[in-house]
């Protein structure tokens, strides 16, 4: 394989886009071309425009070389194009599948069913795991807190651990293939959280409620574990790959 | 040296030695007038820009730098997912000002039923339009917290959250944290089975931390046990609190998307 060849070309020079020849007029060059007011803004804006220029050469202002790329109009056109079929979606929802109210408060009556909405089940299900509520032998088998107190901050530490993840993983790696551990970490977590919602309506499932219990530990670990076994194979094969790009370009003398 | 500034661009002296007829004269002062003062320079940078982004040539895209057109199209749905929550806040902020206009949060009595009740019925039943109405307000909220919990989980699989943009991933958070809440007090506000006993769970929960849970079940629920002081907080929060909130900070989410730029790579 020769340099020249398309496939290889990782710097984006691809072809595609035809670079105006010498004939085309620059749009200064069109500026510069009219008359009348429309010249004289020109004339006043480029001075303008330089007296900043020269003030913030002097200033020590330093213009930061952040990595990203813009936001228009790349991802707002693309977000507008797609959002106006999600606006669809919606309404389409909205008109096939009314809310059901149920039935009027009433003190009184305990209903069967006691839920939040579906994304408050994993914080509901974290309300019931009172059985794992360390007993002191200091404190005499007592509990050093009460379940519900254990609940609540079991709901204040899933925040806590999701705020603090960018100050624990840090690095290039963007990838999931790049970071085995952290993406696995990933998927153990959105397999907890659908766990505890499963937890949460355990007296709805046709399983033993220990089971359920048991299993909402169980089933991230072993969902956690699986992608990290993927992963590190699935990098093997980046790794392959790249390696593989690299001495086509490069090849070995 | 002199306290007088040096100035090299002295528009004025510049006017003179242009031969101007007195309309170029006057078009002149009045613009530079106005530019002394609201900085039109930089707005027309700016409009400029986009007129040329869009009409010459777009910059290429992350796609076409990184040649890979046939692989990431279907990718991008993920990537417009904060957008979608943006635009579903929008839809329920415009339902929820129409649903408003036919509702009170009162937990009174009427005819057996509570008057918060009774008028949900009402506007799914009398009003014109009104099924729809609560059915767009309801689905746009429950397609908002579903569109934020994804978001955020393609932020963490695509690495996103890493420096620069740490401060951006607390305030989604901090974002995420008030949808819920969002949804969780518009939860509350039709007074039905559901609400009621939803509402109970908040207290208990709320009870359940020694020192502040109890000022801080008088302070969001009114009390220790439910009634119209929760009903009109909770309603409160969902349309006046949470929205003034949750608007600033989206705006500054989306600010600081826009100074840093979308994350590479895809």
């Amino acid at each position: 394989m020769s340099d020249n060849d398309p496939q290889t070309e990782t710097d984006g020079s691809g072809p595609g886009i035809v670079a105006p020849d010498d004939e085309v007029p620059t749009w200064r060059e069109r500026k510069e071309r009219t008359t009348g007011l429309s010249r004289l803004t020109y004339e006043y804006f480029e001075r303008a425009r330089r007296e900043d220029q020269d003030l913030r050469q002097e200033s020590s202002y330093v213009e930061r070389d952040v990595l990203g790329f813009p936001s228009w109009p790349h991802e707002t056109v693309r977000n507008l194009a797609i959002g106006s079929v999600f606006i669809g979606m919606l309404l389409f929802l909205s008109a096939t599948m009314p809310p059901h109210l149920g039935d009027p408060a009433n003190p009184a009556e305990t209903p069967e069913i006691i839920l939040p909405d579906w994304y408050l089940y994993w914080s509901f299900g974290l309300l019931q795991l009172g059985p794992i509520n360390p007993e002191l032998t200091i404190l005499g088998g007592e509990k050093i807190m009460s379940d519900e107190l254990y609940g609540v901050l079991a709901n204040a530490v899933v925040f806590g651990a999701i705020a603090v993840i960018p100050f624990l993983n840090k690095g290039g790696a963007r990838r999931p293939v790049e970071q085995p551990f952290w993406s696995s970490v990933g998927v153990a977590g959105v397999t907890f959280a659908f766990t505890t919602s499963a937890l949460a309506v355990d007296n709805l499932l046709p399983i033993d409620p220990n089971i359920t219990f048991d299993l909402t530990f169980l089933l991230p670990l072993v969902a956690g574990a699986v992608s990290y076994a993927v992963l590190k194979t699935m990098r093997e094969g980046y790794m392959y790959n790249l390696n593989q790009r690299y001495y086509r370009l490069r090849p070995p003398r | 040296m002199s306290l007088e500034r040096k100035d090299e661009y002295d528009h004025r002296a510049w006017l003179k030695e242009r031969d101007l007829s007195a309309i170029e004269k006057t078009y002149l002062m009045t613009l530079i007038w106005l530019d002394r003062r609201f900085r039109l320079v930089d707005y027309l940078e700016i409009l400029e820009n986009m007129y040329y982004k869009i009409n010459l040539q777009m910059p290429k895209s992350h796609t076409e730098q990184y040649n890979l057109d046939n692989k990431f199209w279907y990718w991008y749905p993920l990537y417009a997912l904060g957008s979608f929550s943006v635009l579903a806040y929008l839809v329920a902020a415009v339902s929820g000002a129409l649903l408003g206009f036919y509702y009170a949060p009162s937990a009174a009595s009427s005819a057996g039923n509570p008057e918060a009740y009774t008028q949900i019925v009402a506007i799914m039943q009398d009003q014109n339009f009104g099924f729809m109405l609560r059915s767009i307000h309801r689905w746009s909220a429950q397609v908002m917290t579903a569109a934020v919990f994804l978001h955020m989980l393609r932020v963490y699989f695509t690495g996103a959250y890493k420096e620069p943009r740490e401060v951006n991933w607390i305030i989604g958070v901090i974002l995420l944290a008030l949808t819920v809440g969002f949804g969780y007090t518009g939860y509350l506000l039709p007074w039905n089975q559901l609400a009621f006993w939803a509402g109970q769970i908040g207290v208990e929960m709320a009870l359940a931390v020694p020192l502040v849970g109890e000022w801080t079940a008088q302070l969001i629920f009114g009390g220790f046990s439910l009634g119209q002081p929760t009903l009109q907080r909770m309603y409160i929060l969902h349309v006046f609190v949470l929205p003034f909130v949750v608007t600033a900070l989206i705006a500054l989410h989306i600010g600081i998307v826009w100074m840093q730029g979308i994350a590479e790579p895809h």
